[in-house]
């Protein structure tokens, strides 16, 4: 706990004389916690504030501000508009990695990044949505970094192309709109192979059915993948 | 060919059901892949014929 941290939120009589300590207690702006189990357990007892909105509490486990909106603690300050779900770091020759609880109610449109590690030999990355096999609908674009010309993509059905993978590093970008809603996912993906003789790639289409997703798997074409980290984040709704 | 499946921190084999479906998966990105390039070729073949450059190809195109 630190020097500014604070286990109660006291309250005053009339006429009372304070002692050193506690208007040292009073004097420190918004009050410090270690925890939010301190915090909690600060207001509402015998001698202590009733805990009202627009009451403010800085967190020390979390170095986080928070301010109480009448019914529950909220983050305070400017809301970002991505929050990082979950990040997954990929391990040793794996041919594919599944992410459970990616998605939730808690966000309607995700953004997947994909970054670092190697792939054992050039490669593309495909991904499936929970266990499903079909209806993956998809076109686009993809161009040679030797080459002017623009080649078409289309299919999937089993699958969506998501990005590149190389000896160098593995690459994709996708973003997902309401893999947790009882409605079609769409989705866009953009890739930057990292070969000198590689592609870039951007695609969109949408997985036709109306299931509620959690997980997702990235997986290669051929050869496996060592290292990199798959970031999961929630746009917020509002 | 062992296969390795990752679920989240987990590592294991691939069970002989799923190694046979990511041989299916591999051979259908290696069939796709070949079309590609076979789309490529004829591409460069009908350039030839033309006495095109790709370039020049694309500004007639677009």
């Amino acid at each position: 706990m630190g020097a500014n941290a604070q286990t109660a939120v006291p309250v005053f009589t009339a006429g009372q004389v304070l002692t050193a300590a506690q208007v040292t207690q009073i004097n420190t702006g918004i009050p410090v916690f270690a925890t939010t189990t301190t915090r909690d357990a600060a207001f509402g007892g015998t001698g202590e504030k009733t805990l009202a909105q627009g009451q403010y509490a800085y967190i020390e486990a979390t170095s986080s501000l928070m301010v109480y909106s009448g019914s529950a603690w909220i983050a305070a300050g400017q809301t970002p508009g991505l929050v990082l779900v979950k990040a997954q770091t990929i391990g040793s020759a794996v041919s594919s990695v599944e992410v459970t609880g990616a998605f939730s109610s808690s966000y309607d449109n995700y953004l997947i990044s994909l970054e670092g590690g190697v792939a054992s030999t050039g490669c593309g990355l495909r991904l499936t949505l929970g266990a499903t096999a079909t209806g993956y609908l998809f076109a686009g674009t993809f161009v040679q970094y030797t080459s002017s010309t623009v080649s078409g993509q289309f299919g999937g059905g089993t699958n969506f192309e998501i990005g590149y993978g190389s000896t160098n590093a593995l690459s994709a970008e996708i973003v997902l709109g309401s893999p947790n809603l009882a409605k079609v996912t769409t989705f866009r993906s953009r890739g930057a192979d990292t070969s000198t003789t590689g592609y870039m790639n951007s695609y969109s289409g949408f997985l036709n059915n109306s299931t509620q997703y959690t997980a997702f798997t990235i997986a290669t074409t051929t050869g496996n993948m060592t290292g990199g980290t798959i970031r999961v984040y929630g746009y917020q709704n509002s | 060919m062992t296969y390795k499946i990752q679920i989240d921190d987990l590592i294991r084999d691939a069970t002989d059901e799923e190694a046979a479906a990511i041989k299916t998966k591999e051979a259908e990105a290696a069939q796709r892949a070949q079309a590609d390039a076979d789309k490529a070729a004829a591409r460069q073949t009908v350039l030839a014929k033309l006495g095109l450059t790709a370039s020049e190809a694309q500004a007639l195109l677009g």
